[in-house]
């Protein structure tokens, strides 16, 4: 099941509901993500979607997609090199990079690509089995 | 490799991955005797030694282990 290699895919929307949602929940308000023309000012074709919306996507994936529900994220890392922006629809490829048997443990790579086939993100995740 | 340098590789990885300079390992050394090696940095530690010493431990292994001392003796015969 995890063997070095196993892929998973995903596909996520950054629609009006995860945006505001994630507002919401953690009040980030900075007009790079808020305002149409500060976005804009600043080189942007748009507000700019919080980078962490991606981390939420992950989670999502940790906990809903992979076929085993007694996981744990025991870290994760991501680096953006795109911006999205609102209604974007994104495809997470995540691949498992080594299985540690001794200690439960999973490590992946993973990266998202936007409706245009553009990289956009790209990170590590280790994930223990409890 | 030396049995010594083994244990000075893997001090190396307890002082990088615990955050702490101060650490000292001997053969002896347990958990019981550094601070901050509970469950959760266990599974740090290994992952970093397997990928550093680049093999693999099995569960059954580390659940003999009584000290640092065996692990190194675990990673010399790998080697």
């Amino acid at each position: 099941m995890f063997l070095k290699g196993t892929k998973f895919q995903q596909a996520y929307v950054v629609d009006e509901s995860v945006y505001s949602g994630f507002i919401s929940l953690f009040r980030d308000e900075n007009p790079l993500h808020t305002n149409e023309m500060f976005a804009r000012a600043k080189g942007f074709k748009s507000r700019v979607m919080h980078g962490n919306i991606l981390n939420g996507f992950i989670s999502h994936f940790v906990g809903e997609c992979l076929p085993l529900k007694n996981v744990i994220i025991h870290s994760q890392g991501i680096s953006y090199s795109r911006p999205v922006y609102l209604n974007d629809t994104l495809e997470l490829y995540v691949e498992v990079e080594d299985f540690f048997e001794s200690v439960q443990t999973i490590e992946f790579k993973f990266f998202f690509e936007n409706q245009n086939r553009i990289k956009i993100a790209k990170g590590k995740l280790s994930i223990g089995l409890i | 490799m030396e049995s010594s340098e083994i244990l000075k590789q893997v001090n190396k990885i307890f002082i990088d991955v615990l955050d702490n300079e101060t650490i000292v390992l001997s053969n002896e050394t347990t958990a019981n005797d550094v601070e901050d090696w509970d469950s959760l940095t266990h599974i740090q530690l290994v992952v970093a030694i397997e990928k550093h010493f680049q093999m693999h431990f099995t569960s059954s292994e580390i659940r003999n282990w009584k000290n640092i001392g065996e692990m190194c003796v675990t990673i010399s015969k790998r080697l």
